[in-house]
């Protein structure tokens, strides 16, 4: 048995005596988020659109994080619609800043597994390092939406009559307590992915302006960046999307 | 959000990127500013693996704007893929770092773009937003990431000062530091914060302890610590310490939330027992796991798509990509997920063991 397979069965267990069949479940939106994300790539391969094709793939991601959580039909529907508008949002301040950074592709530190393979595909690296960008901020948008959308719908459900104004009030502060913590979650996966290259650069003594102006450096430095603007506008995004909702169930029971 | 804010934000933005657009006088490395371009025709290119690209040629025409050499005219060369992997087309307007040679007469290479503007363009609105949004809360996320970026940037010192000998000691020992620096800005000194700490801690240890006991039985197998990136010192090491610091944000997440909330379920219903203390914590931790795990999942995979890609053209297998390139994202985020769960576990019964309804 492989050491990754060993260590599925491991989290697949753990999961099990946790959540029961929510366990289970949990478990297979990874593996079908895995799935999706290597059809991705195979997909930009036979090249198709990077960026279309990601933003497709990244909508169904999407859909199988907020879906397959165990949150409520009313806070997983609010959560989805709110992470698709952020998912947006990102996708524009992505674009013009990968090009104007121009962080695509690999930089001289990659050189040496670079060896032996032909750089020239004929696939856009400026696109690439979009999607990736894109993708890796999806987690933490979703996430980030879950716990708001949970929170205002249990608020919502024991208070029928509260007004959307109100909701929007607590929204903020349901978002003030996650974020704090939701920043450190993705910087420490930041710390934690970047620290080979941290010590490469360290070892090899670069200046504060040679690594801020270094390409790998700056592509997973705007990628987190992007990530934590993503999770901040979930906050009123998902609380607006939420109150609205609330709106006009209170209209059509007013009809009623 | 009113109009004024609004502005503000933009001109905030806008200044940031502004200044580093003339910041070249700091910097020791020679700058030189596009001018004019002069573009030449594209060349069809195909390699064996019968990828199509086309080649260009450019010359660029610029002024160096800082150093000794500054207001020099020059001319440099440079040419450019379709795909931009190892090379980059420039435009009028951009700076550049370039190389200088005196001898025979001045000319240069270029280095690299200057990229500090964008970053800071993108800087600036992500602090403006947290302001706008979260007020004084701003304060204490943005100086709980500078504390943990100047204690990570100090261990970093200290593991190449050992030349890596200890690499999994020293950021252990970094690990329990950032989670108790971290914990006390977002909890303050209580109990509480004491019981996310010990769960938060003992999760991380058991989870890696689980993973090095999985990798002596499967000898490995399938980890391809080869194809790890910038590595500069022995792999599995770095390795374990990469995915100890990336996993400890989550699991730090998760127990705050975790404790917090059975803390003020405690509190409102004291008669409750260890036992359903327990049960309510892993009811919020099953909801909590799985978005969780996917956090760090597509971080983890994400920033594997390029090499990936760039196999699969280079007409390797869907296995051996796989293998080459994905395969230790995948390998780090199972072992997060372990430490995510095993974080459920443990601060629902420390929680239930230690904390009682009479305090906050």
């Amino acid at each position: 048995m492989g050491s990754i397979t060993a260590l599925g069965l491991v989290l697949l267990v753990l999961m099990i005596i946790v959540g029961g069949r929510q366990g289970i479940t949990s478990f297979l939106s990874l593996v079908v988020n895995f799935g999706i994300l290597f059809f991705t790539i195979v997909l930009i391969a036979f090249h198709l659109p990077p960026i279309i094709v990601t933003i497709v793939s990244s909508v169904i991601l999407l859909s199988i994080t907020i879906f397959w959580s165990s949150a409520s039909d009313n806070a997983s529907t609010t959560a989805f619609q709110a992470s698709v508008i952020v998912l947006i949002l990102i996708v524009i301040i992505i674009i013009p800043i990968e090009y104007w950074a121009q962080v695509g592709g690999f930089g001289l530190e990659d050189s040496e597994e670079l060896e032996g393979l032909s750089t020239y595909v004929g696939i856009n690296f400026t696109k690439i390092a979009i999607a990736t960008a894109i993708l890796s901020s999806l987690g933490a948008v979703a996430e980030a939406s879950i716990a708001i959308a949970s929170g205002l719908d249990e608020i919502v459900s024991q208070h029928t009559e509260i007004k959307s104004s109100q909701l929007f009030i607590d929204g903020t502060v349901i978002g003030k307590q996650i974020i704090g913590t939701a920043v450190n979650t993705l910087f420490f996966g930041f710390f934690g992915s970047s620290l080979a290259l941290f010590i490469w650069f360290y070892g090899l003594d670069y200046s504060f302006g040679e690594i801020l102006n270094d390409k790998v450096f700056a592509a997973e430095l705007i990628a987190i960046v992007v990530s934590l603007i993503g999770v901040v506008t979930t906050i009123p995004i998902t609380t607006w999307i939420m109150s609205f909702r609330l709106k006009r169930l209170h209209k059509s029971q007013l009809k009623e | 959000m009113t109009w004024l804010q609004i502005l503000l934000v933009v001109a905030f933005c806008f200044l940031a990127a502004f200044f580093c657009q003339h910041n070249d006088a700091l910097y020791h490395q020679t700058i030189y500013r596009v001018d004019r371009v002069q573009n030449g025709k594209a060349v069809k290119m195909t390699d064996e693996f019968q990828n199509v690209d086309h080649y260009h040629n450019q010359k660029l025409f610029g002024t160096i704007t800082n150093g000794k050499h500054a207001g020099d005219k020059l001319q440099i060369k440079n040419s450019y893929s379709d795909s931009h992997a190892m090379d980059h087309q420039y435009t009028k307007g951009q700076k550049l770092f370039i190389t200088l040679h005196t001898q025979p007469k001045l000319h240069a290479t270029v280095k690299d773009i200057k990229r500090d503007a964008p970053i800071a363009f993108l800087f600036a609105i992500a602090i403006s937003l947290l302001f706008v949004i979260l007020k004084l809360r701003g304060v204490t996320v943005i100086s709980s990431i500078l504390i943990n970026t100047i204690l990570f940037w100090i261990a970093v010192k200290i593991d190449h000062a050992n030349n890596g000998a200890a690499v999994i000691w020293i950021f252990s020992v970094l690990a329990v530091i950032f989670c108790f620096v971290t914990l006390l800005l977002v909890m303050g000194w209580s109990k509480k914060m004491l019981v996310t700490l010990s769960a938060v801690l003992c999760a991380t240890a058991a989870t890696i302890l689980i993973t090095l006991i999985v990798f002596g039985l499967t000898n490995e197998r399938g980890i391809y610590y080869e194809s790890m990136q910038y590595v500069t010192q022995l792999p599995k090491p770095l390795f374990i310490a990469e995915v100890l610091i990336g996993v400890l944000g989550a699991v730090m997440d998760e127990a705050t939330d975790i404790v917090a909330s059975l803390a003020t379920l405690k509190q409102e219903r004291p008669q409750l027992s260890r036992m359903d203390i327990f049960k309510s914590g892993r009811q919020i931790g099953k909801s909590i796991m799985g978005p969780l795990i996917n956090v760090l999942f597509f971080i983890f995979m994400a920033e594997t798509l390029a090499m990936t890609l760039l196999y699969l053209k280079n007409g390797n297998t869907w296995h051996y990509s796989f293998s080459m390139n994905m395969s230790l994202g995948m390998t780090s985020s199972l072992i997060s997920g372990i430490g995510i769960v095993l974080t459920v576990i443990l601060s629902s019964v420390f929680a239930g063991l230690w904390i009682k309804g009479d305090e906050r």
